[in-house]
């Protein structure tokens, strides 16, 4: 393939994109005079041009075959304009992958779904998935290659490259946690090649330390892989497995499949969970404990002493004790694993301790768990070392000037390493340092070279997913600026040239596919994975001196003053997504706070530290200095009930600078105050109110449901007892019996006579509360960010919102309940009756439709609806969204074609994706010739396709077998404000909860 | 009857002995002689305020509503506010026009031509409101059941829809009532004005009224119809503005007292305004003698009536609230009260029951300067009651985790206070150029017009000094 023409044709395009006159051209659908164009650019050039790039995205080997550029009179297979294609690909995230399935808009990807046939995500994704695709769109990321600040090559960077890496060369490789397979075979090529090198992978938040705790129980280096699927009974301590945790996307279907209920006889999982913050984990549990960080590991040291004495295995713990020994939480906990053996499942955060890893191990490995709910696998691309005091080794060898280079695969170490390291001083004293990365950022800054990072939607690549599963990662589109992969840079450097990377994994893949390789690795692209392959399940026993070690250096920490807990943040992990507006936008699942972070804290301890108590309506709120491993910095105090006494938790990410508009100057860096020794608590830290107060742009106000019926919820105890409980609890006038609505003076809306029409079922037993449906849903229907301020003064445009509403003792253990809200297409529509210029009106199919050409604005309707559903554009802000930056063109490619976007002075709403069902009906309609009502199962809502917990039902409700009639008439259904009398489509499954009656 | 029992005839409407001569001059000389200085003064503030007014507007309709305070659950903030709050003060003209005047109540007339241009540029104030409230004022005419390709109405059953038919209709037939009454005075100014341009333009509006027998005739009863006319309209307009609120389902809005509730608390405020211009005004122009203390005790006993009215919707809304069961509707009526808006509840509370009453007092009621207070104090308290129902509803309605806390920006604030020097800069041109009280009805009121010579038992009137 000619590298040339590549770049060319890229250029070209870009320059298309950027030209006024390409923008009329677009815009007017019918090119009148293609003479108009610019120079050189003749109609048929531009076809062909737009052409190659559908063709780019066409099936496979995207790169592959644009040897030559395909015009549109000979049609790519698949490709008619207008339709969208989906190709299967995974997205890496740290060492695993997860198989997703991308839709792509003439050659543009503009939606990430995930691939229902892949085991690590069986259709859902995760909010930073449905993100991904406006990384790839942020016009922000970095465009080219810089060297030592100033704009350089590809070709400049190569010869440096080769000149610098010398065969003796003392060479430092730093890299993520990249699961890839192409990546590791270069790696070994590279440590062949450099025999001076050595190699770190580092992450701020990693599995490292998982690792390490399986070698201390096993003697060996074993990934954990938990299946909560064969879990009856899951006690996490402190692992946060539906949010930031690895996998999060197959954990959370695994839970949410063990919680469906289609009546009352089904049994359900039990979920424990011990932390200090609330989690959104900790918000999905039966039972939770809040408890200092630093007393997680005593507690389980305790729980292992409770269980010695049944378990043999951990006999070295027979006569241990603590100062937690006595806690009921310890006998209830080691009771559910004694009565569950081979079915309980026990957790532990992955910024845990190797201790605390191992102790779980432990547990898991006595209780009969392991092969049952839980698996071990040894990594085909683990380093050996303790990674994290490779790290610290570097660094003092980085300063004394034992290095000659530092070639740093992503990750953003001076962002994220250690404090104390002060690794941006080390990179420093290395004369030749290179730095891939997305954007020029913290660490592009103090390196020699910059290389721009491509985006996953963009390079070749490969990788496991968290059990195995080979995939391999295909490209959607061309590199938008020309960016490089891990597998490029690397592999490059190691040659000498520039690499074909395509190239590079067919070699890796070749001996794996064997005789066929042509045919196997099309189905292989088609299907997005190597079905059948997993990673070796590790046999493994339980060492006798690791456990000993356990017991002998068991020191417990005091449990007094007050720490601070540094965590991964819910929306933007370590930082590396801080730049993405769709993530920061998306209301933290627990604080429902945007756009920042906050040092959260429990009403106790912020009474204590003198913090005023937030007034309904108050944005600005009492600020805290915090200061702990001699740094310290001003942070915003937000209470959250439910939060562990004497505890300070701040998620890290935040705080960047010179990143991009999205990031810059959002929140606080955490990870100035995380240091070597104390990564994820410290204790005894010092914290004083400050003065003055901080603007926080929170979506919800109030957090009580104020008794009001809701979410309606029940023990599984009390549900068995009455089945109907949730649809009986509220008295609904005129309803007789078991009628399906009461009695009314209107005429039936439901229009049996025509089909299809249209319903949904929110099962609020499954749903976690994760917000993976707002990002789907902004991502599907082209809903402009709006920026803090906006947020702030209450005008959040999210179609489809989380609330979450917490109960029981504010200042004790507070429970907590999540529910998805969005439009209800009521029957009735008290939206529908009071619109003066009929603008939102009822469709045939019982849509409530919102025609935006017609809209005035006087947001009659949205002071109407019960629900608050509807949306104002009060300012252009789509306008905005859409051309801020120097170059606009870049981020309206993600918008969705066939959704219009919306100007300003109009309302707007969630349309249970009417384009989607449109195109449904269409294709039915082509395929049978009459009918419009599409196969149960065929239409799919954004947010239903997204939900990773499977908790969105949607379909015909005419259709009697259809999944949404039978879910509606699971006994839990209920209806919200049905005694409004409105009728809304979408109804709501009771949430249960499994309590154990000790605790109750 | 008793023998003792005696006639106890009205104190005078007009007092200080005038002659049909000296009203004339008493009100035409106001317009006739050139202005003071007080009223350039007046003028000028008022035209600042005008182009704030439109200053606002224009910066509003080119960045958008987002630079009010809106939010998502509250849609309506002050705009709204205000356009029922002028639209109440728009209330009282015409039914002192038409109602009183269907009610033979001479002493309206006193009052009447003023209250009713008050009307007028009241409810244009009020005009402006629904119409800038609109995200896409460009196509607002959307609204008005114009005949077009798609066949395309508008939503009948929507209140707005309703409210522009109410206002619209209000409003003209209001400012035709106006129009229809000011005829004769408008012969008397274009025959007593020196300046040509005056006599122009006065005998142009007066269309060539001569004062003969015909045209009297005719113009009685015209003017009789159109009273007629406007009578319904002052239940109707307000009770359409209260649909608004009430046909929707938001707890604190769907309430069936709203009808009878609104149009009581606009006569309350109507008046209340008529109250404070009238205080002001006959004492700069003095007009003691045509607008006496006697006109003073009456609106205040209006004033006291229509306060106690609100006061009873307030505490009934409580009361079936409570009595309705609905979990909902409990919740915001207590919240109103002690929730986070239970200042303004108080406000309202305060200016608009408790202080009316004050005019049980005779005293009071006829104190000038108790009168001028509460006046002031009345409009506030309504426009906090229109600020409390509209806000605290939306604010905190069904679902808690929707729910929001609204304040105003600057430019909810100055587009208020613009729309004083509307009202007052329209209302300082009326009063330099037309006759701010009716002079022929006034006459119509004096015991000359009425020419008996012998009371009802036939006895011969003792002589007065005419």
């Amino acid at each position: 393939m000619s590298k040339n023409k590549q770049k060319t044709y890229w250029r070209s395009l870009n320059e298309l994109a950027k030209n006024e006159e390409y923008k009329k051209f677009a815009e007017r659908e019918f090119p009148e005079g293609a003479s108009e164009l610019r120079d050189g650019y003749t109609r048929r050039n531009f076809l062909q041009i737009m052409g190659a790039s559908i063709a780019l995205a066409g099936f496979a080997a995207c790169r592959k075959p644009v040897k030559k550029i395909v015009p549109h009179s000979r049609m790519p297979e698949y490709m008619v304009p207008g339709r969208a294609l989906f190709y299967a690909t995974a997205a890496p995230t740290g060492s695993y992958l997860t198989g997703l399935l991308v839709e792509t808009n003439e050659g543009r990807p503009t939606k990430i779904e995930g691939n229902p046939d892949h085991p690590s995500s069986k259709g859902g994704t995760n909010i930073q998935h449905q993100a991904s695709v406006l990384d790839m769109y942020d016009p922000d990321r970095s465009r080219g290659i810089r060297h030592n600040g100033e704009s350089s090559s590809w070709n400049d960077f190569l010869q440096a490259a080769n000149t610098s890496l010398t065969s003796s060369a003392r060479i430092a490789f730093i890299s993520e946690p990249n699961s890839s397979a192409t990546l590791n075979r270069i790696k070994r090529q590279a440590l062949q090649k450099y025999p001076n090198a050595q190699w770190i992978t580092y992450a701020p938040f990693s599995e490292e330390n998982q690792l390490l705790g399986n070698q201390i129980a096993f003697g060996r280096k074993l990934r954990t892989l938990p299946d909560i699927s064969q879990a009856r009974v899951i006690i996490s301590f402190d692992a946060d497995f539906m949010g930031t945790e690895a996998d999060s996307v197959r954990n959370i279907r695994a839970f949410a499949d063990g919680r469906r209920m289609s009546s009352a006889a089904d049994d359900i999982n039990r979920l424990y969970v011990v932390e200090s913050n609330y989690s959104l984990t900790g918000s999905n549990a039966d039972h939770r404990l809040r408890i200092k960080t630093s007393q997680i590991k005593p507690l389980l040291r305790a729980v292992v002493a409770e269980l010695s004495d049944n378990f043999s295995a951990l006999s070295a713990f027979r006569g241990y004790s603590n100062a937690l020994r006595n806690r009921e939480w310890v006998g209830i906990l080691a009771d559910e694993i004694r009565g569950n053996q081979g079915s309980s499942l026990v957790m532990a955060g992955a910024d845990h301790d190797a201790e605390t890893h191992a102790l779980v191990a432990a547990i898991n490995d006595a209780a009969g768990n392991t092969t049952r709910t839980v698996n071990y696998a040894a990594l085909p691309f683990t380093d050996e070392a303790n990674q994290h005091e490779a790290l610290a080794q570097l660094v003092t060898q980085m300063n004394q000037g034992q290095i000659d280079a530092v070639v740093m695969l992503g990750g953003n170490p001076v962002f994220t390493a250690p404090a104390n390291l002060n690794f941006a001083e080390a990179l420093r004293s290395v004369p030749f340092s290179v730095h891939l990365a997305n954007h020029v950022d913290e660490t592009s800054r103090a390196s020699v070279w910059h290389i721009n990072r491509a985006h996953y939607l963009e390079y070749w690549g490969d990788g496991y997913d968290y059990t195995g599963v080979p995939s391999v990662i295909q490209p959607m589109i061309q590199p938008l600026f020309d960016g490089k992969s891990e597998i490029e840079v690397l592999g490059s450097i190691v040659s000498g040239e520039t690499i074909d990377a395509v190239e590079e994994v067919k070699s890796t893949w070749r001996p794996l596919l064997g005789s066929g390789f042509e045919t196997k690795w099309q189905t292989l692209l088609h299907d997005g994975m190597l079905t059948g392959t997993e990673f070796q399940r590790a046999s493994v026993s339980l060492q006798a001196s690791g456990l000993q070690s356990l017991v002998q250096g068991a020191s417990d920490t005091a449990d007094d003053g007050l720490e601070l807990v540094i965590k991964p943040d819910p929306r933007i992990l370590d930082g590396s997504l801080a730049n993405n507006g769709w993530l920061q936008e998306l209301p933290d699942p627990m604080t429902k706070i945007t756009w920042d972070n906050v040092a959260l804290l429990s009403p106790s301890t912020a009474e204590k530290l003198g913090i005023s108590t937030r007034r309904f309506g108050q944005t600005d709120v009492d600020m805290l200095t915090i200061s702990a491993n001699g740094e310290s910095f001003t942070i915003a105090a937000w209470v959250v009930p439910g939060h562990t006494d004497d505890n300070i938790t701040i998620y890290a990410g935040y705080g960047r600078q010179g990143v991009g508009r999205v990031a810059d100057g959002v929140g606080q860096n955490a990870y100035a105050l995380r240091t070597e020794a104390n990564p994820l608590y410290t204790s005894n830290i010092g914290v004083t109110l400050a003065s003055g107060s901080y603007d926080i742009a929170c979506v919800q106000d109030h957090h009580s449901m104020e008794g009001r019926p809701l979410v309606r919820e029940a023990s599984l105890t009390e549900y068995r007892e009455d089945p109907r409980f949730a649809a009986d609890m509220v008295y609904v006038p005129g309803k007789k019996g078991g009628a399906e609505h009461p009695v009314t003076l209107f005429e039936a809306q439901t229009f049996p006579e025509r089909q299809p029409q249209w319903g949904m079922a929110i099962d609020l037993a499954t749903c976690i509360g994760c917000g993976v449906c707002t990002i789907a849903c902004q991502a599907e229907n082209n809903i402009p960010v709006i920026g803090k301020e906006e947020v702030r003064r209450g005008r959040e445009m999210h179609w489809i919102r989380t609330d979450r509403y917490f109960s029981g003792d504010e200042r004790g253990d507070a429970k907590v309940v999540h529910q998805p809200v969005t439009c209800m297409h009521c029957e009735l529509a008290p939206c529908e009756q009071v619109c003066p210029v009929a603008a939102t009106t009822h469709s045939d199919d019982g849509l409530n439709q919102m025609t935006y050409n017609r809209c005035i604005g006087t947001r009659y309707c949205a002071n109407n609806c019960p629900f608050k559903v509807r949306r104002f554009n009060f300012f252009n802000y789509t306008k905005e969204y859409l051309t801020t930056g120097d170059d606009p063109e870049v981020i309206q490619m993600a918008m969705n074609p066939d959704v219009s976007i919306r100007f300003r002075g109009v309302m707007e709403k969630c349309t249970y994706c009417v384009q989607r069902i449109s195109r449904g009906k269409i294709d039915t309609k082509l395929e049978t010739g009459n009918s419009i009502k599409p196969a149960d199962g065929t239409v799919k809502t954004a947010c239903q396709q997204a939900c990773p917990a499977n908790a969105i039902t949607f379909g015909d409700l005419t259709d009697d077998q259809s999944v949404i009639s039978v879910t509606k008439r699971n006994e839990r259904n209920y209806v919200m404000l049905e005694e409004l009398g409105i009728r809304p489509r979408t109804s709501y499954l009771a949430k249960i909860r499994n309590t154990n009656e000790q605790l109750a | 009857m008793s023998q003792k029992t005696t006639y106890i005839p009205e104190p005078e409407l007009v007092q200080g002995n005038h002659t049909f001569g000296s009203i004339t001059s008493l009100v035409g000389d106001i317009v006739e002689t050139p202005a003071p200085r007080w009223w350039y003064i007046a003028f000028a503030v008022s035209n600042l305020l005008l182009g704030l007014l439109l200053a606002m507007l224009a910066y509003l309709i080119w960045e958008g509503t987002g630079v009010w305070g809106l939010q998502n659950p509250v849609g309506w903030g002050w705009a709204i506010v205000n356009f029922v709050w002028w639209v109440g003060i728009g209330h009282a003209g015409t039914l002192i026009s038409a109602i009183l005047f269907l009610f033979r109540q001479g002493w309206r007339t006193a009052i009447n031509r003023f209250a009713e241009a008050m009307t007028i540029f009241a409810v244009m104030c009020a005009g402006i409101f629904p119409a800038v409230h609109v995200g896409r004022i460009w196509v607002i005419y959307w609204v008005f059941p114009l005949p077009n390709q798609m066949q395309m109405w508008p939503n009948f059953n929507s209140p707005l829809l309703w409210d522009v038919f109410a206002v619209s209709t209000y409003f003209t037939v209001s400012l035709l009532f106006w129009y229809v009454g000011l005829v004769p005075d408008l012969a008397t100014l274009r025959d007593r004005v020196k300046s040509k341009l005056g006599k122009m333009l006065y005998g142009t509006f007066a269309l060539g009224w001569t004062g003969g027998n015909r045209q009297w005739q005719h113009y009685e009863k015209s003017y009789l119809i159109l009273a007629g006319l406007a009578t319904p309209l002052v239940l109707s307009v307000h009770t359409i503005v209260s649909f608004d609120f009430a046909v929707s389902i938001i707890p604190g809005w769907h309430t069936t007292i709203f009808p009878p509730y609104f149009v009581a608390g606009a006569v309350f405020s109507g008046f209340a305004m008529v109250m404070t211009l009238m205080l002001i005004t006959r004492k700069i122009y003095g007009l003691q003698d045509i607008m006496t203390i006697n006109h003073i005790e009456k609106m205040n006993i209006i004033i006291l009536v229509t306060g106690n009215m609100v006061g009873f919707a307030y505490i009934m809304e409580f009361f079936i609230a409570w009595y309705s069961g609905f979990e909902y509707e409990k919740f915001a009526f207590v919240n109103r009260a002690f929730g986070p808006y239970a200042w303004a509840y108080w406000i309202m509370f305060l200016c608009n029951v408790i202080s009316p009453q004050f005019f049980w007092s005779k005293k009071m009621r006829t104190s000038i300067t108790a009168s001028f207070i509460l006046s002031i104090v009345v409009n506030i308290g309504m426009w906090f009651e229109r600020f409390v129902i509209t806000v605290t509803s939306l604010a905190q309605d069904y679902i808690p985790a929707s729910w929001g806390y609204y304040s105003p920006t600057w430019v909810d604030i100055l587009t208020y206070v613009g729309t004083f020097g509307l009202f007052f800069s329209n209302f300082l041109l009326f009063l330099r150029f037309l006759p701010m009280v009716a002079i022929a009805e006034v006459k119509m009121v004096m015991p000359q017009a009425d020419p008996h010579n012998y009371d009802e038992d036939g006895n011969e009137l003792p002589k007065e000094s005419h």
